[in-house]
């Protein structure tokens, strides 16, 4: 029991920590800039815990992201409403899962292979359009998405709970949730029980780009600027705050819940070097360490319920 | 006394596997371990075998107090085991399997290959098992990766050999085989523990019984001393008959006809007809392609032709998906690979394929859902720690009745269970005819494929006899088991253990 609750121990321990060690953690303004910080990732590493739990994996989320900021800001640029920018920006990031799910189950092909491709056209696509240019004719209240305050709490912090409690209740009380669990641990057995699992994957990589083009708005909306190179390494990111979450990438495991704390670990342990002073360098080997260190200790707990 | 296990105690988290287990095993003895599927046995032999160490009792090799903490230190003491679940390598070629971890290698550190493939070739055709070294595991039938398992444990024990429900899955001259095998082993001076739940194949090896009921070892005695009627008693502890006597129900419609359905290489012009309230059974030889037959009219596999009628119209079904749409339910042979979600609770296993009736646009209804969970633990008397349990956890015969409950649990008209009550217990059996017979009732056609001749006899009302990819003969209910026998025997050829 206490290490399933090591996720959770760990980032009251760092929070605890952080406000002994920095005067400057526990003000308001830097908690915001925290959560702010972290909604970005938060929001696609939603859509990645689906993704891996149904057997799948998504190594493009970061160009998705930048194509998706970039078209949204890109509309808006032209002078279409904000709400409308945030629409082509969301629905950008629906067509490029769609894609990548349409091409792991037709074509049968290895979903990190398909996407490690992906990544690249997205990518390549995003840079095309933009001739390597960000966009920066934006409306200035296009800022209140990824900016704003509502009832004291920052905007993303509300638009991350509402994906957050939609994501839980997919994964719990659907059966698109229920089959994905079920693909992702056996998908051969989820196959003879009569479930759509090329429809049922294609969807999951959909949704997953959803969210992720909603987090490329956020993220542009916190710019000011629709970037072709936003996003670059957020995959790996997002990956890691599902798996320090308790998601397997074996497929059939992972939680909302596990997949927040594992990104607000993250996120306070790179606002915390930041308070502290420590350098960026030696921030990316922590990060890594700890992806390791909770993956070793989800492990062990597995390993003791079986043997 | 070679293995002396006093009191043995495993818990797994909030269950307990065993209480109280005791066992004791003398050199050159065929010592036989019965019990209901969760007793303990499986649980018992990891233990000796040193897969999984004990939390309390005394475990002695040769007179002295021993503690294993892997499977090497229990192979350093000649001690072999042939598992109940595969746990082979998929990629690699039997040769490769049979030697994984006591690879030959050269002076170099280069393997022997060829060298060790012609010892595997050898060590099969010293037992005429239909393989070949060279072919990939993965490949093989349920009962061709049993066979290499017994393999790979002759090659490498010495002292004692633990088959734990060897022939579950095998023929009867393979399942002949394997008791020659024993008996070989037993005059070599070898011990042998063995575990079933076919009560028949008993008498054909055993010398000594022990019985483990809910983790404790409830009663050792020679087997000439005890008969049938007793040994089930001390397994469920009560009073039971072995025989299920099954009424014929009454007749109606026809439910599903097939027509001439070929699927290359084993299905070949099969036509038959199931009608609402009848048991058909479908007997044959492992090999005939009769699970073929069942994977390709449940749209597994798509048939090369041949049509399929449901209540009389024509269907097209090319996925699993539109079979259960138009109201089949395939209860497959390998339950482990096709019909368990192991790292999933075992309730929502259950449910799986009962989705649909328990949703509304897509959103679960939990107490419905719970309900039929609920239902089928109980109908089929699932022993887990509750429906949370992970499904890989439960013993083998509860996982098997859990695919079961699956697909009784989803309402279909058409059921084919193919080899329904391999691995499960005496009780567990009776229960799962129960099931049957009131689906049959309540107007459901039934197709049941088994190798067991005598349940065959006992369940259905006609019986279909497939041999070599055809229909070879149908027979009435009340036949015997030379009828079926002669309709089905043909000499097996190799090629039909791989698909
Ligand atoms: N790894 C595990 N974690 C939790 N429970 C377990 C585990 N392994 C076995 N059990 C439980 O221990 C009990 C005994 O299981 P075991 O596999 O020994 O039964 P068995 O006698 O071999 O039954 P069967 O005839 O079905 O093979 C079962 O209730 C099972 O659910
Ligand atoms: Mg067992």
């Amino acid at each position: 029991m206490i290490q399933r609750l090591l996720p959770f121990l760990t980032l009251i321990v760092l929070f605890v920590g952080l406000t002994i060690a920095s005067p400057f953690f526990l003000t308001q303004t830097n908690l915001s800039s925290v959560v702010r910080q972290t909604a970005v990732i938060n929001i696609m590493a939603l859509g990645m815990t689906l993704i891996i739990i149904a057997g799948g994996i998504d190594l493009s989320v970061g160009s998705i992201l930048a194509l998706g900021g970039l078209l949204g800001t890109m509309a808006m640029a032209q002078g279409y409403p904000i709400w409308v920018g945030i629409g082509v920006g969301v629905l950008a990031g629906l067509a490029c899962g769609l894609a990548n799910g349409v091409l792991t189950t037709q074509l049968n092909i290895n979903p990190f292979i398909v996407t490690l491709g992906t990544m690249g056209i997205v990518r390549g696509l995003a840079l095309i359009i933009s001739n390597g240019l960000p966009v920066h004719q934006i409306p200035p209240r296009f800022s209140f998405l990824g900016e704003g305050t509502l009832f004291g709490l920052p905007f993303v912090l509300w638009v991350l709970l509402l994906c957050a409690v939609a994501m839980h209740i997919l994964l719990e009380n659907t059966r698109l949730g229920r089959h994905s669990f079920a693909i992702g641990s056996n998908p051969d057995a989820a196959y003879y029980a009569g479930i759509p699992v090329k429809f049922d994957t294609t969807i999951v990589y959909a949704i997953g780009g959803l969210l992720t083009g909603l987090a490329g708005m956020i993220e542009a909306s916190r710019l000011m600027t629709g970037q072709p190179t936003a996003g670059n390494g957020y995959e790996l990111q997002a990956i890691a705050a599902v798996v320090i979450g308790g998601g397997s990438l074996r497929g059939g495991e992972g939680s909302v819940v596990g997949t927040l704390i594992g990104a607000f670990i993250m996120g306070l342990l790179s606002n915390g070097s930041d308070l502290l002073g420590i350098s960026p360098y030696v921030q990316q080997a922590i990060i890594g360490a700890v992806i390791i260190l909770a993956v070793t200790f989800d492990e062990l707990r597995k390993r003791k319920m079986t043997a | 006394m070679l293995l002396h296990l006093g009191g043995i105690q495993k818990r797994f988290g909030g269950v307990t596997a065993l209480k109280n287990g005791s066992l004791s095993v003398r050199q050159g003895e065929v010592h036989l371990l019965l019990g209901e599927n969760g007793a303990g046995k499986s649980t018992l032999m990891k233990i000796v075998a040193g897969l999984i160490a004990p939390d309390g009792g005394t475990f002695e090799w040769r007179g002295s107090p021993v503690r294993f903490r892997a499977p090497v230190e229990a192979a350093a003491h000649g001690i072999a085991m042939v598992h109940q679940e595969s746990l082979l390598a998929p990629h690699l070629t039997i040769a490769e399997n049979l030697f994984l971890g006591r690879e030959e290698v050269c002076r170099a550190g280069l393997l022997k290959r060829s060298r060790m493939r012609e010892r595997a070739a050898a060590l099969i055709a010293q037992h005429k098992f239909p393989l070949q070294a060279d072919w990939r595991v993965e490949k093989l039938t349920p009962a061709g990766k049993q066979l290499v398992e017994i393999c790979r444990a002759v090659v490498s024990g010495s002292s004692l050999m633990i088959f734990d429900e060897p022939t579950s899955s095998l023929s009867e001259s393979e399942t002949r085989e394997v008791f020659r095998i024993v008996r070989e082993l037993r005059e070599r001076g070898m011990a042998v523990i063995y575990i079933t739940h076919r009560l028949e194949e008993l008498r054909a090896v055993g010398d000594r019984v022990t019985i483990l009921r809910d983790g404790e070892t409830v009663h050792t005695a020679p087997l000439g001393e005890i008969t049938n009627d007793e040994i089930i008693r001390q397994m469920v502890g009560r009073e039971m008959s072995a025989l299920y006597h099954r009424e014929p129900a009454k007749v109606g419609e026809e439910l599903l006809r097939v027509e001439r359905i070929s699927r290359k290489p084993l299905v070949k012009e099969v036509s038959l007809t199931l009608r609402a309230g009848e048991i058909t059974g479908l007997a044959g030889l492992v090999g005939a392609g009769r699970s073929e037959f069942c994977r390709a009219v449940f749209g597994v596999d798509h048939a090369d032709s041949g049509q399929v009628y449901i209540a009389g119209k024509p269907v097209e079904i090319n996925s699993p998906r539109q079979a259960v749409q138009a109201g089949l339910a395939l209860i497959p042979e390998d339950r482990q690979h096709y019909g368990l979600a192991t790292l999933r609770p075992v309730g929502e296993n259950i449910s799986l394929a009962s989705l649909p009736l328990v949703s509304t646009f897509g959103f679960l209804n939990q107490r419905a859902e719970r309900r039929i969970i609920d239902t089928y633990m109980a109908r089929l008397r699932i022993r887990a720690g509750s429906p949370k349990q992970l499904a890989g956890r439960l013993s083998g015969g509860n996982q098997q009745k859990a695919v079961i409950a699956k697909w009784v649990a989803r309402r279909a008209r058409v059921f084919l269970f193919d080899e329904p009550t391999r691995g499960i217990d005496v009780g567990a059996k009776a229960e799962v005819f129960q099931v049957m017979d009131e689906l049959a009732r309540s107007g459901a056609a039934i197709l049941m494929v088994s190798s067991e001749i005598p349940e065959l006899l006992q369940m259905a009302d006609r019986i279909l006899v497939m041999r070599q990819g055809r229909i070879s003969g149908e027979l009435p209910g009340r036949t015997t088991p030379e009828q079926i026998m002669r309709l089905a025997a043909l000499e097996t050829t190799t090629s039909e253990f791989a698909s």
